[in-house]
């Protein structure tokens, strides 16, 4: 028995290091064949020297710092009034749609929202009679600001879920009850007793928000500055240009992404560290809390749903040019006339890149070596232009670019991270009891995972397969470079189209990528309920 | 377009293609017999709605009639294709690249075609070949010479766009645009180069305001470019001052500046395509009161080409397809202004009555006036120009 346990255990981990590997090795040559002609002195100099890097650099830093601090800020603060109230458990359920509207999708609905010409100026304008749109500098401002409002909406949703499940697993309620006894408010009691335990634990979480930030492409085309653009567009543009010596500096570029990421989370440990010394030993002192607290998540959710509307308005408007509020009339023309060939490009493609990370998530999880998770996470919490341009190295070499392998292949390389994290917090928790029972009982190891632990993990599971979907949903570098462009999904369509183009047909693109991850996500909630439905205990 | 009409123009072609009997006529029934089965990766610029369906319908044209899948692979800058074929090539892929047929034209053409990136010739052995306007610059593509290394597709000619509701009178020349620009600023400026039509914008104002334009269809040299374009940066350093966002920031594309002209953010707007404001009146992009204009001494025109890339996986296949773009039908069809609106290469007087009359007809907005064409600068002037402008003013 015990023999036989280790076989499979070996296989297991044989099994789960092979899998994994496929999607993370290639990219250890990538990177060499794709940064290895950055490594050069002149390289940096004309990077350096490019009239474009320093205000490309400051773009960058504000917009990255600004979203993840805001996002952080707009995350901390709504815990804070709300948990544990009837409204912290409405706003948490909403959490999954609002997750699931993709990051092409808000910022195209943002950017119909803020813009000069957008909803909110159409609005003004009928009170101060504007005949055309203000000379405001709102979207694709030099500073990237609005950029960093549309990262910090989108990324406080995403750290507000993360917090939401953090906020299951520890014993907070006690603790709040517990420092409300001594006399503390409570708000008084998030600052000093659960944020310093909270905050350590939300710190991968907060560097994917930076990472992400300081490396997307694809919103920061839609709302980003252009003259010049943030450094990840300016890399993006440079690794793709025809000369070979602006493709280093493409990579030089994307190195400077990664340092900057380097140092800004140095310097974020650095201050926490400093704010644990300062901080150690809070005075006792009581202080009441505001008694009626501004409600922070109306606002947050108004423009979220109005980011939606303004989408579904414009996919049905017929001509509706400022200053009007409403469209002349409407029309399914836009509709109608769709293009649904990105539609079932994106859809069969994160089907296969969700349903194939499944069970390798599952295996790692049963028999991989855990410690080793943090090498799984690294896509998530590394800038991904460098990511991109390995893959695409790797592949180019390999001579499979242009094809669906590749860019399945490509996908995985997020797609199973995000998917992990989602799946290894329940996962861990399992009751290991059961396992205990099941051996007992005569069942080997296999069966035991096969016919108990799987199947009660069926939800989280569901779970982790509507993220994974939802992330393959949303790439839009991987499936330009490993799919050589011969791939239009919803998201490389609705960037392209955001460039220009017909509103209309724009705003129903970003509707379908929107449709996408929602379906899967109620698709998700619907299995693993009539799952559960006879089954007292399957969570 | 009706069906009757369709109907109506398909018969006039039926006759006009009878017309193209080709000396070559055993090697070119060869290369449709290899093109048979083939699937054609055609790489062209994919922002355009009017273009991506005109491309859809010329696919499923060739798939019919002769077995050839042609895949439009949507792209944003050729300078993009002309990289990956550079990279496909280092990397030994000789024969069997990604791309099979690729829309270019300018610089980019002359970057293939110096490193050897090009299949060819090929271009005037097609038999549609015989149908095409000499007269018009298909031989030489922003003074390169095109040696049969790629095929002409379409005309063009920078035209610009207001709206007769805000602006009845327009500027006709660079002088005037500086003016228009004093009296509405805010409202005036263009697409940052190096986008296409903002490099074209600053090309046009170089050829007026040049001590010397003669200089410009030379190949660029440090001294003619120091003696060209000190009065065009003057001139621009000017207009910044006056234009959308005081010229610290400028819109990404042309098709981003035509909604801004839409909804009156801007006044005035361009486009490389005679025909492209009657095609977006008609499907409410711009306003009725919308039309087009040109200056009066002229504005930069040119030809747009296809060419093979010399790694290419389905050369005969791509031949044919080019072949079938030249066609009297299918050139008829692009320069209806319900579909594309794009100027024919053909030679009116080679073709019927029936075709000739569609491709006159034009649509309300499209370019009403006749406007002279101006040559192109050569080609090596973008690069010169696009980086100097990126130094000073691509930041602020």
């Amino acid at each position: 028995m015990e023999t036989r346990q280790l076989r499979l255990g070996g296989w297991g981990q044989l099994l789960a290091l092979t899998l994994v590997g496929l999607v993370f090795v290639p990219l250890l040559p990538g990177l060499y064949w794709a940064l290895g002609p950055s490594f050069k002195i002149v390289v940096w100099q004309t990077l350096l020297s490019d009239p474009q890097w320093s205000q490309a650099v400051s773009a960058t830093l504000v917009s990255a710092l600004l979203g993840t601090l805001l996002a952080g800020l707009i995350t901390a603060g709504l815990a804070t009034r709300l948990y544990p109230s009837p409204t912290w458990q409405r706003l948490q359920q909403r959490l999954p749609v609002l997750l699931s509207v993709p990051h092409v999708a808000f910022a195209v609905g943002l950017f119909f929202l803020i813009a000069p010409s957008g909803w909110l100026a159409r609005a003004a304008g009928l009170f101060l009679s504007w005949t055309s749109p203000p000379d405001w500098v709102t979207v694709q401002d030099p500073y990237g600001l609005s950029l960093a409002l549309a990262l910090a909406l989108k990324e406080s949703w995403f750290l507000l879920w993360v917090l939401a499940a953090l906020l299951g697993e520890q014993a907070v309620t006690r603790q709040l009850a517990v420092a409300r006894s001594l006399g503390y408010s409570p708000a008084q009691t998030w600052r000093q007793v659960l944020w310093p335990q909270l905050l350590p634990r939300l710190r991968w979480p907060l560097a994917a928000a930076l990472a992400y930030s300081l490396s997307v492409v694809d919103m920061a085309l839609i709302l980003g500055p252009g003259t010049p653009p943030t450094l990840a567009v300016l890399t993006w543009h440079w690794l793709s240009d025809p000369d070979t010596s602006v493709q280093a500096q493409g990579g030089a570029a994307a190195l400077a992404l990664l340092l900057l990421f380097g140092v800004i989370s140095a310097l974020a440990c650095g201050v926490w560290w400093l704010l644990r010394r300062w901080r150690a030993y809070p005075s006792g002192q009581r202080r009441a809390d505001v008694q009626h607290p501004w409600p922070w998540q109306t606002p947050l959710l108004a423009i979220s749903y109005a980011v939606l509307a303004v989408l579904v308005l414009w996919s049905v408007a017929d001509s509706w040019f400022f200053p009007a509020l409403w469209p002349d009339g409407l029309s399914w023309d836009a509709w109608r006339s769709a293009k649904l060939a990105p539609f079932w490009t994106t859809l069969w493609l994160a089907l296969v890149v969700s349903l194939l990370s499944l069970p390798v998530v599952l295996i790692w999880l049963e028999w991989g070596p855990q410690r080793w998770n943090a090498v799984l996470y690294l896509p998530l919490i590394v800038p991904t232009l460098p990511l991109v341009a390995a893959q695409y190295a790797a592949l180019l070499r390999l001579q499979l670019d242009a094809t669906a392998l590749a860019l399945v292949w490509s996908h995985l390389l997020w797609v199973l991270p995000y998917m992990l994290l989602t799946l290894v917090g329940t996962y861990r928790a399992f009751d290991a009891r059961l396992m205990t029972s099941a051996r007992a009982l005569g069942c080997s190891p296999l069966q035991a995972c096969l016919r108990v632990k799987w199947p009660l993990l069926l939800r989280p599971m569901l779970a982790a397969w509507a993220v994974g979907f939802a992330v393959s949903v949303a790439q839009y570098l991987p499936t330009l470079f490993a799919g050589a462009g011969r791939f239009d999904t919803v998201t490389t369509e609705a960037v392209a189209l955001s460039a220009g183009g017909s509103r209309q047909v724009l705003a129903v693109q970003a509707l379908l990528q929107v449709a996408l991850p929602l379906a899967a996500f109620v698709l998700a909630t619907t299995l693993a309920s009539a799952w559960g439905r006879n089954r007292k205990g399957v969570r | 377009m009706t069906l009757a009409k369709l109907a109506t123009t398909l018969s006039t072609l039926a006759l006009g293609l009878g017309w193209c009997a080709p000396v070559l006529a055993a090697d070119w029934s060869q290369t449709e017999a290899q093109a048979k089965g083939q699937t054609v990766y055609f790489n062209a610029w994919g922002g355009g709605e009017a273009i991506n369906s005109y491309i859809d319908w010329a696919a499923k044209e060739v798939q019919s009639r002769y077995g050839v899948t042609v895949k439009h692979v949507k792209i944003n800058d050729a300078a993009e294709v002309v990289k990956r074929i550079q990279t496909e090539v280092a990397a030994g892929r000789n024969n069997h690249g990604s791309v099979d047929l690729m829309w270019v034209n300018g610089e980019n053409f002359r970057s293939l075609k110096q490193a050897g990136l090009l299949y060819g010739p090929w271009a005037e052995s097609l038999p549609n070949w015989g149908l095409v306007d000499l007269n018009k610059p298909v031989r030489s593509d922003f003074s390169v010479p095109t040696e049969g290394y790629e095929t002409p597709w379409g005309t063009a000619q920078l035209t610009f766009i207001s709206d007769k509701a805000v602006t009845p009178t327009p500027p006709r020349s660079a002088t005037e645009w500086l003016r228009f620009a004093k009296a509405n600023p805010g409202r005036v400026t263009y697409p940052k180069p190096p986008d296409f039509h903002g490099t074209t914008f600053v090309k046009q104002l170089l050829l007026e305001l040049a001590p010397n334009p003669a200089l410009l269809q030379q190949a660029v040299t440090p001294q003619a470019f120091a003696s060209a374009t000190p009065a065009l940066w003057a001139y621009l350093d000017e207009l910044h001052s006056l234009a959308w966002r005081a010229g610290k920031s400028f819109p990404a594309s042309a098709a981003a500046m035509h909604r801004m002209l839409a909804d009156g953010e801007l006044k005035l707007s361009l486009t490389f395509n005679p025909n492209e404001a009657a095609n977006l009146i008609s499907s409410r992009q711009l306003p009725p009161t919308a039309y087009s204009f040109g200056f009066t001494r002229g504005t930069i025109g040119n030809v747009h080409f296809l060419a093979i890339p010399s790694n290419a996986r389905a050369k005969a296949g791509a031949q044919v397809f080019a072949n079938f773009l030249l066609s009297p039908e299918a050139q008829a069809h692009k320069a209806d202004t319900r579909i594309w609106g794009d100027g024919s290469v053909l030679d009116l007087g080679k073709l019927s009555a029936g075709v000739q009359a569609l491709m006159r007809n034009k649509a309300p907005g499209a370019l009403a006036e006749s406007v002279p064409t101006l040559a192109e600068p050569h080609a090596s002037w973008v690069e010169a120009l696009e980086t100097e402008w990126l130094k000073r003013y691509g930041a602020r």
